[in-house]
């Protein structure tokens, strides 16, 4: 069975882009019982939307319905359970043993255990299986020795996270956010305390202690992950962008093809984008046992906005394209188209407004732009620095 | 209603009911813990914590201690790690077990799936009083709560003060307090990670009155011992009126009156 490629989106438009871009699987959040609040999340509606368009093309949706619920929020539960089978949803992420019985005496639903529940051993997976799950998203705490011994002694499907923010904490262990801001991190809420600087007692110096922890990226170890069997490689970053989705997507969906196709390599320039599309630095993190000082931010850090994402293709014309603007480029500049499969370099000769002006640059966010062009290109692919190898 | 204190030295053994202790590598926040030879030495009620995430490496040496506990008279193992529940099932333990995913523990529907299991649950302080009260009203089992004392907000597995010296090339133990916006919070660092508590000592003395829960515990992390002596008194002698402001002037409430939220936008 080929390795799962496992995306977040946070809305239907990241959800097509993530698809589109070679994901296998999609997670998404409802408007409610899901971790993630205050992203834009799907209505009912669009849930159903979302699975008719990922199954047309053969592909899954999971719901999130992972939340730790109080009393007044379980009483909810059961039909909205069943409203998600009707979606024709794939699966649910649960996190809540009370959620898990829930779906499971009232629906066929397939059950996923979400990465909050902080699983970390084969006795605590063959538990959960016993009680219905058919699919463990393990902590990310987890060593490659944890991962195996997991592997070796269960039959549960195995998600493990290959890229994107890392909780501080063991995820549900964490509720600094209730107590220092009221929001409940268990709930959805949380307000991510740990990115704020402290000042630690004893040393009267001007560096702040954080929690906050670099990113992760398995880019180096898909070969080890697909050799152990794990079921799916997850991406994290619900409330990520379009820009995000469709790079990492892109780059883990070359890398696993390139492995079944026996042709495994990981080149510089797909490492590079990984790293230009992030906002903080990337490490293995907890694989190779390493949690020490490399892993963790402390001063004087600065989370770079990304600039190399230029502009989103819109729509085809028969000579020309049409974009929308996310950062200032002008005439003259190399760029370079990416879709799913291609990467094409492009020195803008000559650009318009919508009316047909003439433009030397292009500064105002989300301004249609106008090039002639008859390169092979598709609404949704996107226009980004040039990134060498 | 039995009053179970976490005591930090031995001396608090028999302040009231009963206690609450770790094992050494598969406890945290547990402001004692001990080898499993000395607990029949301690003649009270124990319950035992094993409330550590465990890891591959740990679970040989948990199922080792799980099953010598089974020849103590301990009363019960609270957990936090599900691989507890999965090793007892081979066992069929005498002892009771008691769900303590503290930050978990949040509703009426979850408990009693346990409780279908025979497992107890020590409710969360992340849930308000009513909430609190509610669930005992649904609930057919025994339930835990703890009702005074620094609350754990946070765990990591990550050295994350050593981590903070090292990169600024500063030398210091294993105690501090992280300052934010005028509010102190004790974050402590051992080999199974780091670990933050509440600024405030969660004061739940006048409403352990109304919670009618079999269990109520008292929590004696860095509470100095003359005065967690005299707060355990006022438990055990129902003194709800006292008030515990005579001692310390950092009480909470914490979310026994404010309800936390979620959706803000």
């Amino acid at each position: 069975m080929k390795c799962e490629l496992l995306a977040p989106a946070g809305d239907l438009e990241k959800l097509k882009i993530a698809l589109m871009y070679g994901a296998d699987a999609v997670y998404i959040g409802g408007t409610i019982f899901s971790m993630r609040a205050n992203a834009a999340n799907f209505s009912l509606e669009e849930i159903k939307e979302a699975t008719k368009f990922a199954h047309k093309i053969k592909k899954k949706v999971y719901v999130t319905v992972n939340i730790i619920p109080h009393n007044k929020e379980t009483k909810l539960l059961i039909n909205y359970l069943k409203e998600l089978q009707n979606c024709n949803v794939d699966a649910i992420i649960v996190s809540d043993i009370g959620v898990l019985s829930l779906a499971k005496s009232n629906t066929n639903l397939e059950i996923h255990i979400s990465t909050q529940l902080s699983t970390t051993n084969k006795e605590s997976v063959q538990f959960l299986q016993s009680i219905g799950a058919t699919r463990i998203v393990l902590a990310r705490e987890c060593s490659k020795d944890d991962i195996v011994d997991i592997k070796q002694n269960t039959t549960a499907e195995i998600e493990c996270f290959i890229h994107g923010a890392m909780c501080a904490s063991y995820s549900g262990r964490c509720v600094l956010s209730n107590y220092l801001t009221n929001r409940d991190a268990n709930r959805g809420g949380c307000s991510q305390i740990c990115r704020w600087d402290f000042d630690l007692n004893t040393y009267q110096s001007n560096k702040n202690f954080t929690f906050c922890s670099k990113d992760l990226s398995m880019i180096d170890y898909i070969k080890d992950m697909i050799d152990n069997n794990i079921t799916s490689l997850k991406i994290e970053g619900r409330m990520r962008s379009i820009y995000y989705i469709a790079s990492v997507v892109s780059v883990y969906r070359k890398v696993i093809d390139n492995y079944y196709n026996q042709n495994y390599k990981i080149n510089q320039k797909d490492k590079q984008i990984l790293n230009n599309v992030a906002n903080r630095d990337s490490i293995s993190q907890f694989y190779n046992k390493d949690y020490g000082k490399n892993c963790n931010y402390y001063n004087n850090r600065m989370e770079i906005s990304n600039q190399d994402f230029l502009a989103v293709v819109k729509e085809i014309k028969e000579e020309y394209i049409i974009l929308e603007q996310r950062n200032y480029f002008k005439l003259g500049d190399k760029v370079e188209f990416f879709g799913p499969t291609n990467t094409i370099q492009f020195v803008i000769e000559e650009m318009t407004d919508e009316d047909d002006n003439f433009l030397e640059v292009a500064k105002h966010p989300l301004q249609k732009i106008k090039i002639k062009t008859n390169l092979n290109l598709q609404p949704y692919n996107f226009m980004r620095k040039v990134i060498e190898n | 209603m039995k009053i179970l204190v976490m005591p930090t030295t031995s001396n608090q053994y028999n302040l009231a009911d009963g206690i609450i202790i770790g094992i050494k590598g598969l406890s945290v926040n547990i402001p004692l813990t001990i080898e499993i030879e000395e607990i029949t030495k301690i003649n009270t009620e124990i319950f035992v914590s094993l409330n550590k995430n465990m890891f591959k490496d740990d679970l040989n040496y948990l199922e080792q201690i799980l099953v010598k506990l089974n020849n103590t008279n301990i009363k019960g193992v609270m957990f936090y790690d599900l691989s507890i529940i999965n090793i007892s099932k081979k066992y069929n333990f005498k002892y009771d077990l008691i769900w303590h995913q503290e930050h978990m523990v949040t509703s009426s529907l979850s408990i009693s799936i346990y409780n279908q299991m025979k497992i107890k649950a020590w409710v969360s302080n992340d849930i308000t009083l009513r909430e609190m009260q509610e669930i005992k009203k649904e609930s057919k089992d025994e339930l835990f709560a703890c009702m005074f004392g620094y609350l754990p907000i946070f765990a990591s597995k990550r050295p994350l003060v050593t981590n903070y010296l090292k990169t600024n090339n500063l030398k210091g133990n294993s105690t501090y307090i992280i300052h934010k916006e005028n509010k102190n919070y004790q974050i402590i660092e051992d080999k199974n990670g780091t670990f933050v508590y509440t600024d405030f000592i969660l004061d739940g003395l006048k409403e352990t009155e109304n919670l009618n829960y079999e269990y109520i515990i008292l929590n004696s992390f860095s509470i100095p011992e003359h005065k967690f002596k005299e707060v355990v008194y006022q438990f055990v002698n129902k003194k709800y009126d006292y008030k515990l402001s005579n001692l310390f002037d950092n009480l909470g409430k914490g979310n026994l009156y404010q309800n936390t939220v979620y959706k803000v936008k």
